[in-house]
């Protein structure tokens, strides 16, 4: 069974968590014009890492916060865990 | 009129399991806790008031995981950040509640007739929760609470007493009859008896 550390609750099982996608992708700044590629890169093109990955999660049998885990995709270790509004430092 | 509690239909009195023999907290009892009031509480992520200075029935929303506060009638549920599930038996506290935790601050949602709410009184209490749930029951301390799963249902412990254990797990109301029967299935080999 994979662990999770949630930022709020602590050590807690992957069964309570839903996985939300890549945590690295930004959403285009408002108002700014935009090429259609970059809207198609943003909304579905994404990249399928080997390795150390930012990825979104959702407590969504706990504290039904939104949070960010950096996971290993091939080994599936979990390095770090941060709030949702938490910045990543590469 | 005349309200139907959420597990009428399955919870009956009786001694079920393997009871023979077995006295006092060995014997797990199950019942059905009614007429409770349940309401959650969310303050808006732009509000900026001190929960400190809430009171509730003279309890305040504390923002720390795990935690319990309560009093004889009234318990405070941390169920998240900014978010408490408050239960009690004293039916009146919502018109408390509702002056305390402003509108333009909490969202106060009446829950009182959308959960199930099971409690579980005896000495295996929390070996019949270990043996549905993923979480470490070892860390629990007496008036804790969390959020897990049972057997895939998505529920709240909340642990009154450690001896003997007593908790009472609250779930949605339509997941209260399959929440029930993972229950008492789970507490077949330790005996239990109805109440």
């Amino acid at each position: 069974m994979l662990y999770i550390k949630c930022p709020h609750c602590g050590m807690r099982s992957q069964n309570e968590f839903s996985y939300g996608g890549d945590a690295t992708i930004k959403r285009p700044e408002l108002g700014k014009e935009i090429s259609d590629q970059d809207w198609d890169n943003f909304v579905y093109n994404r990249k399928s890492l080997r390795g150390k990955h930012w990825e979104l999660w959702q407590h969504i049998s706990g504290c039904r916060q939104w949070i960010k885990v950096e996971r290993d995709t091939a080994t599936h270790e979990i390095f770090n865990t941060l709030k949702a509004n938490e910045e990543i430092s590469l | 009129m005349s309200l139907i509690s959420a597990l009428a239909k399955v919870h009956h009195p009786g001694q079920f399991g393997d009871f023979e023999d077995k006295k006092g907290d060995d014997l797990l009892k199950i019942s059905e806790k009614k007429n409770l009031l349940i309401v959650q509480i969310v303050q808006f992520k732009n509000s900026n008031i001190s929960t400190d200075s809430i009171d509730i029935d003279g309890l305040n929303l504390k923002d720390t995981p795990l935690n319990v506060t309560f009093n004889k009638n009234t318990r405070i549920l941390w169920n998240g950040p900014k978010n408490w599930l408050l239960v009690s038996s004293n039916k009146d506290l919502i018109k408390n509640i509702s002056l305390t935790c402003k509108e333009t601050d909490f969202a106060v949602t009446d829950l009182s007739h959308s959960r199930a709410v099971i409690e579980i009184e005896g000495n295996y209490a929390i070996e019949v929760l270990k043996k549905g749930s993923p979480f470490n029951f070892g860390v629990l301390k007496k008036n804790n609470s969390i959020n897990s799963l049972y057997n895939n249902i998505t529920f709240t412990v909340d642990l009154l007493n450690d001896k003997p254990f007593k908790v009472r797990l609250f779930a949605l109301r339509s997941f209260g009859e399959s929440l029930y029967h993972s229950i008492t299935d789970s507490s077949l080999e330790f005996g239990y008896e109805n109440k």
